[in-house]
């Protein structure tokens, strides 16, 4: 058989298994597209357009232009939302903190072989299977300032000094409850840095110890930097979390976000906005949108570069 | 046994067959009432099923408004008040039907009626007309021999007995804002007085006025007769403690004491008006209809709808629904259960209630920024913080309204 017949053969075969591959990709990717389509890029489009809109959720569309933005922005309107933006940004900070901090330091100590690692390790994950709500409605009831578990607990051991009404006292409220949120989370953060100390080749730190390194050197020069880009991760799914943060605040302190704002994040704005409080709460479902706009705005350049961060990783790997 | 079987067919097929009529609320607490409703139709050889369902009160509204725009909302709903921007909203755009053509209206007072007349027609059965005030712990009283107070510093008098005796005078759930605004406008009615309301609303006089923040400091020196970190209690918190006897005295609505009786079967609660600033002064109550029972658009077994609707017109409903929620019925003619407070609502309600008012039912809370939503509810909070000074809430009061309220433009030259 002539050489150049066969390589055209083969050739051709490729295109045909290339054509058949692609067929199926498009087919099994089809259910997923069209869900994703329906749930996330239609809904996201459709926001986009009512931000440009005033609508009271019932009857006509009026079209707005850029109104919403503007007084989002500079109007009236302004002081609520950019009041909630930096609660959003105090939230990321203190969770970050907290969480990694403390992440860091737990799923150290689990890496490292104590006793009752094992049962720690389950007891550290129990509040993440918790519901929200019923999280909410438990530290309700522990920060409540006459029955509470915790203003008890000072004055049993003599810090009656320290007893406050936490959620309603406007400088511990968004504290207390970006505590809980840090209680609640806490677990999946420590067995996710905990998987990421635990995948770092043990010869590494075996070689180490041989050579008289004490145990701050092996955290410190070969366990963190080892597992920094999991913390580039999760200090990107923290910024996320932060910024679409709602439902903790709702559970403890309402749709008010009370005291007088002052646990107000962007999620509780557009809620109030979009959907209304109280009977007579005045709605506008376009000026909710424009706040959705402004969430998104913050969160999607930080989710290109997570992508970016997660992609360059596999890459590397 | 065939026998047996034969019925049980013949009843399972009457249930089955039964007209369903579905309502939804966002008061939970009116269950028990379409349970009785159900049962008193079916005497009348209506057989209906009621399937009623409560939703927050806080995510009502919303769902209702998606739900019947989608064709997939029931066929009775509880609508707000009247005039209200929802509510108007719902009725423009067909959501809301009239029944003034089915039901007859000759059991409700025409002030009454108002809160359900849009463009002379009525969008729904009115159900309870709600009165706020001072709601007090009976046995606390007698005990410290104290006397209902006709002045505000006779109420200033009894807190400062009470708290010398270790019981905590006011029970306020100062986390809820909207209880906050709801306390300042039951203080208003008889502090300021009818008159100074109405002065206010035709633009006569304005926020800034000395009376308006006098009041404001009133309430401001009461607080130290309110429970310790009481801007962090809610309603439900409330609830417990005054049913259990932890405060003497809460600034509350009669449906609260629904709640309280269930809790504590023993309490022995009394009612006053917020006394105003001098005896010279009457005392005034405010009083609002609350909401009405309206037929929606989605309306997908018209008959049997309006069979309970037209229930809904009479006393026999208002009876029903006085002794499960010992709220007043919007109906006149209702036989009340035979409750000492209720009857004293009763009249405070006939002949006590304020004519003029700035929180619900006002035109205050009409548009945005609202007196209720934006200004009390969030002012009170932080007054009672010490983060604005009285004359502080008053400045909010007269920038918000002035924004859009015209009659306040025009006394100010916008």
């Amino acid at each position: 058989m002539c050489p150049s017949l066969r390589a055209g053969a083969f050739k051709n075969w490729g295109e045909r298994a290339m054509k058949v591959r692609t067929k199926y990709v498009l087919l099994f990717t089809l259910p997923a597209l069209i869900l994703y389509s329906l749930f996330v890029v239609y809904p996201l489009l459709d926001s986009l357009a009512l931000s440009f809109y005033s609508w009271k959720g019932v009857g006509p569309k009026i079209f707005v232009g850029l109104k919403n933005f503007r007084e989002m922005l500079f109007g009236n309107f302004s002081k609520e939302v950019f009041n909630a933006f930096f609660h959003n940004i105090y939230f990321f900070s203190l969770a970050t903190v907290l969480e990694l901090g403390l992440g860091f330091l737990i799923a150290f100590l689990l890496a490292s072989k104590l006793k009752g690692a094992k049962l720690f390790r389950t007891v550290v994950y129990m509040p993440n299977m918790i519901p929200l709500v019923i999280v909410g409605f438990m530290w309700g009831l522990f920060l409540n300032p006459q029955i509470g578990l915790v203003n008890s607990f000072l004055k049993l051991v003599g810090l009656k000094a320290l007893a406050r009404p936490w959620l309603g006292d406007p400088s511990t409220a968004l504290t207390s409850i970006i505590l809980v949120n840090v209680w609640r989370h806490l677990g999946f953060y420590v067995l996710v840095i905990l998987a990421a100390i635990l995948n770092i080749p043990p010869d590494l730190i075996e070689a180490a110890y041989i050579d008289g390194a004490s145990n701050w050197k092996i955290a410190s020069r070969i366990i963190f930097p080892m597992v920094l880009p999991t913390f580039r991760t999760l200090l990107i799914l923290l910024f996320i979390g932060s910024f679409n943060v709602f439902d903790m605040v709702y559970a403890m302190t309402g749709v008010q976000a009370g005291p007088f704002r002052k646990t107000d994040v962007l999620g509780t704005v557009f809620y109030r906005t979009a959907f209304g409080g109280l009977g007579s709460a005045y709605v506008d479902m376009g000026l909710g949108a424009a706040v959705t706009v402004f969430i998104f705005a913050i969160v999607m350049p930080l989710s290109i570069l997570y992508v970016f961060l997660v992609e360059g990783r596999e890459r590397s790997w | 046994m065939r026998r047996l079987l034969v019925l049980f067919v013949v009843a399972l097929c009457v249930v089955l067959l039964a007209g369903e009529v579905s309502i939804w609320s966002w008061r939970s607490q009116d269950a028990d009432v379409w349970k009785q409703v159900e049962q008193e139709l079916r005497k009348m050889g209506k057989d209906i099923k009621i399937n009623f369902t409560a939703f927050a009160p806080t995510e009502y509204d919303a769902k209702i408004a998606v739900a019947l725009q989608t064709g997939t909302g029931p066929d009775i709903v509880y609508s707000r008040r009247l005039p209200g921007g929802r509510t108007q909203t719902m009725i423009e755009n067909g959501l809301y039907l009239p029944i003034d053509e089915y039901v007859d209206f000759s059991n409700f007072s025409e002030t009454i009626l108002k809160s359900v007349t849009y463009q002379g027609k009525k969008y729904g059965v009115p159900f309870a007309v709600q009165v706020v005030g001072i709601f007090y712990n009976k046995d606390y009283f007698d005990r410290f021999k104290l006397k209902e107070p006709e002045t505000w510093d006779e109420l200033v008098e009894i807190a400062k007995t009470l708290k010398k005796n270790g019981i905590t005078p006011f029970f306020i759930p100062g986390r809820e804002a909207w209880a906050l605004a709801m306390q300042h406008a039951m203080c208003g009615v008889s502090v300021l007085g009818p008159e100074w309301i109405k002065k206010l609303i035709d633009g006569e006089t304005d926020f800034l006025d000395p009376k308006f923040t006098d009041l404001n400091r009133r309430l401001n020196e009461l607080k130290v007769y309110y429970q310790d970190g009481f801007l962090a209690n809610s309603t439900t918190d409330m609830d417990a403690a005054f049913a259990f006897g932890q405060a003497a005295m809460v600034f509350y609505g009669i449906w609260g004491y629904q709640n309280w009786k269930n809790l504590n079967p023993d309490i022995n609660v009394g009612y006053f008006m917020v006394p105003p600033v001098s005896k010279d002064q009457k005392p005034y109550a405010y009083v609002y209809m609350d909401g009405a029972i309206t037929l929606t658009s989605n309306v997908k077994n018209l008959n049997d709808s309006i069979e309970v609707l037209k229930f809904c017109a009479t006393p026999k409903f208002g009876t029903i629904f006085a002794n499960v929620t010992y709220n007043i019925p919007a109906v006149s003619g209702a036989q009340l259960p035979k409750v000492p407070l209720l009857e004293e609502i009763v009249d405070v309600y006939l002949n006590h209630a304020s004519p003029y008012v700035y929180w619900v039912g006002s035109v205050f809370v009409t548009q945005k920024p609202s007196l209720y939503d934006d200004v009390l509810s969030p002012g009170m909070q932080e007054m009672y913080a010490g983060r604005i000074s009285p004359e502080e809430l008053s400045k909010r009061a007269q920038e918000a309204i002035s924004q859009w309220y015209e009659p306040l433009k025009k006394r100010l030259g916008k």
